[in-house]
């Protein structure tokens, strides 16, 4: 089989995978629900075609108000992620880099915890807002680490950033840690919230993240090329011929605007934006124009899997979603490194 | 004719490392900067390619190259730098395909001209040895190899002027000449210029129309290659060049 031939079927591989972590994810739970009738469901809901007489009681609502927006939401994020950790590694050139090493992740959960304290996530319009706070602190963040590594270092070398990011980044996890002990009645909801969940979540979440996600990943998509460049350093792609300084601004934004709204829903979930990229530039290659779509595929169906494994392992109470992507993907990671390591190969 | 007039640039603003630098460049013409090391060499070569501020002009016949976007100037100028990221593994040919990138218009159907596209990277392949390394990826491959594909880079953006900051660093013997023949060869095409930084003078000496001695961020003169004052260039280096030269080949001349 040719080259082009053995991409496709990557690919076709990772849809897949995605599909059957979608299918799972709402099959399997405290009641297993069967795939015939899922599909009678999501078809009754979407065109309004009379349900089979075999479902009854509680599963129609189970399926499309609790499981499948749930499902959707954990794969929207899980994409949202990774293609931010994909692109943030290729922008810094730093394979370890990561929109929640970096701070940006912490920065939208303070704005979080923020807007816990003083009432404004309650408010019925806060499934609007909130995402929009997040942007803010999100991008806030990443100013402060621009310009905090600018007054260290002029050159903007890479590796200040990545310091630079990881300080912030602690900073701001001790501040929400502060504002949670300092104020009792929210504290279970933010200590809840740095570590993620899907639980409770509807289709009024669903609605506004993912067109949010569609469009971000789709420009970052088109951007592949750029991306590309941009992989071999700021020098080498300006001579190539990339307005460096400009790209590199839109792509903050546009990985504040990801990471933000994910956070604003889910809370921070850590790991997966740092491994999936891995993973799937090892399956794919490191070109932006596979890498970004295969890590929506994988990135989805890898949370999908993980809040699974979240909801089901001590049903029926729930394990943290941010505990779940770093137990598996802290060993993995590390199985990745030295497997390469052993080949001689970079990471 | 390509020239450059009373360029300044630096890495700080108020601190110039390369100072009122002036020269200019005859169509079809190899120039070559000698200096020591730290004398604004590499600084004067990222100036020209805009990844510097600089003051002062640089013109290509009527053209203020200042005055381009930067995928414009690509298309004029291209630089092979002393070194560049490899955090991730490209293979060999898609590395050199990023070449074609200013030639290129955006979007997802960027690929305008694929069939010249395909010729340039083929014959940029060719030209630096790397036919049969195509689908390797580059963080395997040997220093000398990495050199080589990034000349195929520049090579394949098909510039007008083409900038190389060192370019038979890590090359054997062999490849550093091949590569000296084939700039000279790519230098018979009409509206062509090659400016180079190179620590070897004898290549510089041998394959070089025109050099340009550089000292403390200033140019100390401009000659072609057969007026070389050998006295400017022992004071580049702080010694006797041709004596140094001749000790060289005496070596080789024991029995």
């Amino acid at each position: 089989m040719n080259r082009i031939g053995f991409t496709s079927l990557k690919l076709v591989l990772l849809v897949l995978f995605a599909l059957a972590a979608l299918f799972f994810g709402v099959a399997v739970g405290s009641v297993s629900i069967p795939f015939s009738q899922i599909c009678s469901i999501v078809v009754h809901k979407l065109f309004d075609t009379p349900l089979p007489e075999s479902i009854t009681g509680v599963t129609p609502d189970l399926v499309w108000n609790i499981r499948l927006p749930r499902v959707l939401l954990a794969f929207i994020v899980g994409a949202a992620l990774s293609v931010c950790g994909a692109v943030m590694q290729s922008m810094l050139q730093n394979p370890l880099a990561s929109s929640y090493g970096l701070g940006v992740s912490s920065g939208a959960g303070v704005a979080v915890a923020l807007c816990m304290v003083f009432g404004l996530s309650q408010s019925s319009w806060s499934n609007w807002l909130m995402p929009l706070i997040c942007l803010g602190a999100a991008l806030c963040t990443i100013l402060l680490v621009m310009t905090l590594s600018q007054r260290i270092d002029p050159s903007l070398s890479n590796q200040t950033i990545i310091l630079v990011g990881m300080v912030l980044s602690l900073f701001l996890s001790a501040c929400m840690s502060t504002l949670a002990t300092s104020s009792p009645d929210h504290s279970q909801r933010i200590l809840s919230w740095q570590l993620g969940s899907f639980s409770m979540k509807s289709w009024s979440q669903v609605v506004p993240l993912a067109p949010v996600v569609l469009v971000g990943s789709l420009l970052l998509w088109r951007f592949g090329r750029e991306l590309d460049l941009l992989s071999f350093g700021d020098e080498s792609a300006t001579t190539l011929g990339l307005s460096t300084k400009r790209f590199k601004w839109m792509l903050l934004f546009l990985i504040s605007l990801l990471t933000g709204a994910s956070v604003a829903f889910v809370g921070i979930i850590g790991f997966v934006d740092l491994v999936t990229p891995h993973i799937v530039r090892r399956f794919l290659g490191p070109s932006h124009r596979l890498l970004i779509p295969g890590c929506v595929l994988f990135g989805g169906g890898f949370m999908v899997c993980c809040d699974l494994a979240a909801r089901t392992l001590t049903s029926p109470s729930e394990i943290p979603i941010g505990s779940i992507t770093a137990l598996l993907g802290a060993p993995f990671f590390l199985y990745l490194f030295l497997a390469s390591r052993n080949k001689g190969q970079q990471m | 004719m390509f020239s450059v007039h009373k360029l300044s640039c630096g890495y700080r603003p108020g601190h110039p490392i390369v100072k009122n630098a002036s020269f200019q460049l005859e169509e079809g013409q190899m120039l070559c900067i000698l200096g020591a090391n730290g004398c604004g060499k590499s600084t004067l070569l990222k100036a020209l390619c805009a990844l510097l501020p600089h003051t002062g002009s640089i013109r290509l016949n009527d053209t203020d190259l200042s005055s381009l976007n930067q995928r414009e100037l690509a298309r004029n100028i291209a630089l092979l730098g002393q070194q560049s990221s490899l955090s991730f593994d490209y293979t060999v040919e898609q590395t050199v395909r990023m070449g074609r990138y200013a030639h290129q218009g955006g979007g997802f159907f960027a690929n305008s001209n694929p069939s010249e596209d395909n010729q340039l990277v083929e014959q940029a392949l060719q030209h630096t040895g790397l036919s049969d390394l195509r689908h390797r990826p580059i963080t395997q491959l040997s220093g000398g190899q990495l050199q080589r594909v990034f000349l195929a880079r520049v090579f394949a953006q098909n510039p007008r002027i083409i900038l190389l900051d060192e370019p038979t660093n890590h090359l054997d013997l062999q490849y550093q000449l091949e590569l000296m023949e084939y700039l000279r060869s790519w230098l018979t095409q009409p509206g062509r210029y090659v400016v180079g930084v190179l620590h070897d003078i004898n290549l510089a000496l041998r394959y070089a129309d025109s050099l340009l001695l550089m000292q403390d961020g200033n140019i100390l003169c401009q000659s072609p290659r057969q007026q070389l004052d050998m006295k400017q260039l022992n004071n580049l280096y702080h010694l006797d060049v041709v004596e140094y030269m001749q000790e060289l080949l005496r070596i080789w001349q024991k029995p």
